[in-house]
């Protein structure tokens, strides 16, 4: 196992402008990968931006119901023209490229809180929906389904990950050390002071690297034209999150970071081989395991509301004998 | 016999604050006891036990817990030589000094409880009475003088998996006070999630972590506990200086050979004593390299207002995608039966009634 260096990116999105905050995350990865980082990784729901104004505005209000609808014109679809820059620029500087989105379904007008990772050969190798958001979120994002808890092997440790609070679920993390992972993506917008500690429980109990990364956005890194732009916000000390980007060790030491009030790019170097060797001393998923007491049992199948017979999803005629497409397909 | 709870007084009566609307809310004051024990001495330790208590009953606690194994300490030669050299007669008084339920260790822990109307919660180093495997085990007496919870540690961590048995799902259980539902778990045990879990989904409002673990890492262990359900969390260590293991213990010499301290400082326990908040503030503490008895007042309400956030056995749980399955029954090494009438002496004579069903002896 070779020793790598991975990248955390805190920046601001263009907020609800999909195309500009892709091109902010392409010249982010650029000036990451000139750095020798063979991962980079992106904040919460980064592309285009996280709906801070859910904690902002009452929940039904026009003006929310206006920023709702851009951002649901502005979202990702898996398969786009925009997924498919990200996809690129993974292939064209070799790195695995971890970009959390607000996403939807081609046809779909639910949104989803999603963590893309991109192969360094270009493909959606994971797409993992955050299976349950947070307070005011819940009136933004739907919830994901048992079959995006996967873990990939990179090749230099297995990489996973789960969303801002779904951190505090304890069985869904129980599932990806059951799936042996070694770099652990914590992409959030929490930026309290509890969640740096988060991170290093999570690193100690699953014996796994942690990133957490945040945005780092103020109101006037926001839009003109957003809706709502002057009655919900003001000025340079309005932050919308001050962020607290941070790489932790798998002992639970801090290896860089967390980085506050500014943009930045954090970098540790990390080596799953001591992650896995560290494992000797607590092994969540093995030895300090009680199978014979304690056993969780995950539903991994997707769910779907309807299933088409004789169709595809996209109304095409099915292949005789073909599957329903996966997850990822699209 | 109706004993009286100092946490839920007859008149007026508080209540559980939940569901009784115009009620009083309740606070309880808890006491996070980092002291020393008398390495490998049972009656001394529990000495040490009744005065820290009646301190801290002295200071209004009704809530009172003592480190991890305090009682009569850690065996703190796993971990200065090599596994099982020379430490035949270390052992030999770890055995001795081990706590039998019911016993006469027992006896006075809740005799302690019960003269200061306090809920007592002590670490021990526990045995069968006709058993060679001491087991990491919480105890939990009532003020009535009840033993109302035990809790075996599931899995002891590395050399201490040389001296310490693993418990079973039967010691799960979460104790009820009144006011406060308490439980917890001991050491790394709390980096088992799905064992926290299985606690979380009881219900718990004040979690206990006896621990000998130092450092920053432990407290923000701590800290993610209590933001990951809501709830209150009581670390609490053991502190002991090399200077404080008695001068009589045998091999003195060997149990601390030349170079341990210089490489590890004179701390064998540090110390790391915490109160946390529902939210993962700190409330008090962490204390380190002194002895003290830390005391909080705890909002019982935080621990449910702060669930409107996040609740990891409610709203903020996918029982559809996860579930866990638990076996709480005892793990019994002989089933036995016979057509005779079982032996009355079989299960100890009648104290085992004090031992609630699921802490039955195995």
């Amino acid at each position: 196992m070779e020793p790598v260096k991975v990248a955390a990116v805190q920046a601001a999105p263009v907020l609800l402008d999909r195309d500009a905050t892709i091109g902010k995350v392409v010249a982010l990865a650029e000036k990451a990968a000139a750095e020798g980082a063979r991962l980079v990784a992106f904040p919460e729901a980064f592309v285009p931006g996280y709906p801070d104004w859910v904690w902002r505005t009452r929940p039904w209000d026009a003006t929310a119901s206006a920023l709702y609808a851009r951002l649901l014109d502005q979202a990702v679809v898996a398969g786009s023209a925009a997924a498919d820059v990200l996809g690129e620029t993974a292939r064209r500087l070799g790195i695995w490229l971890c970009v959390g989105a607000d996403e939807r379904e081609e046809t779909g007008s639910t949104l989803y809180n999603t963590l893309f990772c991109f192969a360094p050969d270009g493909t959606l190798v994971a797409r993992h929906r955050k299976l349950m958001p947070t307070g005011g979120e819940r009136l933004v994002w739907g919830t994901g389904d048992g079959s995006t808890l996967d873990v990939t092997d990179t090749g230099f440790g297995r990489l996973g990950g789960l969303i801002c609070w779904e951190n505090y679920m304890p069985l869904a993390r129980a599932a990806l050390y059951a799936r042996g992972v070694d770099i652990y993506l914590a992409p959030t917008w929490d930026n309290s002071d509890v969640w740096v500690p988060t991170l290093r429980h999570i690193a100690k109990e699953g014996r796994t690297y942690v990133l957490g990364i945040t945005s780092c956005i103020r109101a006037t890194d926001l839009p003109e034209d957003l809706p709502g732009r002057a009655e919900l916000y003001g000025g340079a000390d309005d932050w919308l999150s001050r962020g607290n980007t941070a790489i932790v060790s798998p002992g639970g030491d801090l290896l860089a970071g967390p980085l506050t009030g500014e943009e930045g790019i954090v970098y540790a170097e990390i080596d799953a081989g001591r992650a896995r060797a560290c494992r000797q001393q607590f092994d969540p998923a093995g030895h300090y395991s009680r199978a014979d007491v304690l056993r969780l049992t995950v539903e991994a199948t997707p769910q779907a509301a309807v299933s088409f017979i004789g169709r595809d999803d996209h109304g095409e005629p099915a292949p005789a004998g073909g599957s329903a497409p996966g997850p990822l397909a699209g | 016999m109706i004993t009286v709870n100092p946490l839920r007084p007859a008149a007026p009566h508080p209540g559980r604050w939940r569901g009784e609307a115009g009620e009083h809310m309740t606070m309880l004051r808890v006491a996070a006891v980092q002291a020393s024990y008398v390495l490998m001495n049972q009656q001394a330790t529990v000495d040490r036990v009744a005065t820290l208590t009646a301190a801290a009953a002295g200071q209004g606690a009704q809530l009172v817990v003592f480190p991890e194994v305090f009682v009569p300490g850690t065996p703190i030669w796993i971990d200065t030589q090599p596994i099982w050299e020379g430490d035949e007669d270390w052992f030999a008084l770890l055995a001795e000094n081990a706590v039998v339920l019911p016993g006469p260790a027992s006896d006075r822990l809740a005799a302690i409880a019960a003269e200061h109307r306090v809920w007592l919660v002590v670490g021990v180093d526990e045995r069968d009475q006709h058993g060679a495997t001491i087991y990491n085990t919480v105890l939990y007496f009532s003020p009535g003088g009840q033993l109302a919870g035990r809790h075996r540690k599931l899995m002891p961590t590395g050399s201490e998996r040389t001296v310490w048995g693993m418990g079973d799902g039967s010691s799960l259980a979460v104790v009820d006070t009144g006011p406060a539902r308490v439980g917890g778990l001991t050491c790394w045990e709390n980096y088992m999630p799905l064992a926290r879990f299985h606690l979380y989904a009881q219900g718990v409002d004040v979690w206990i972590a006896p621990t000998l673990a130092p450092g920053d890492g432990w407290i923000a262990t701590m800290r993610h506990i209590a933001r990951e359900n809501r709830m209150f969390v009581i670390g609490v260590n053991p502190v002991l200086h090399a200077d404080q293991v008695p001068a009589g213990f045998p091999a003195r010499d060997r149990l601390l050979p030349p170079g341990y301290l210089d490489r590890n400082g004179p701390w064998l326990e540090e110390g790391n004593t915490v109160i946390v908040a529902p939210g993962g503030e700190v409330l008090a503490g962490p204390v380190r390299q002194r002895e003290q008895t830390l005391i909080a007042d705890l909002d019982l309400r935080d621990a449910v207002i702060q669930r409107r956030h996040l609740d990891p056995v409610g709203h903020y749980n996918r029982p559809d995608i996860f579930r866990l399955h638990v076996d709480t029954s005892p793990h019994r090494a002989v089933s036995v039966t016979s057509n005779a009438r079982r032996p009355e002496e079989h299960h100890g004579g009648p104290d085992e009634q004090r031992i609630p069903d699921q802490h039955a002896r195995s």
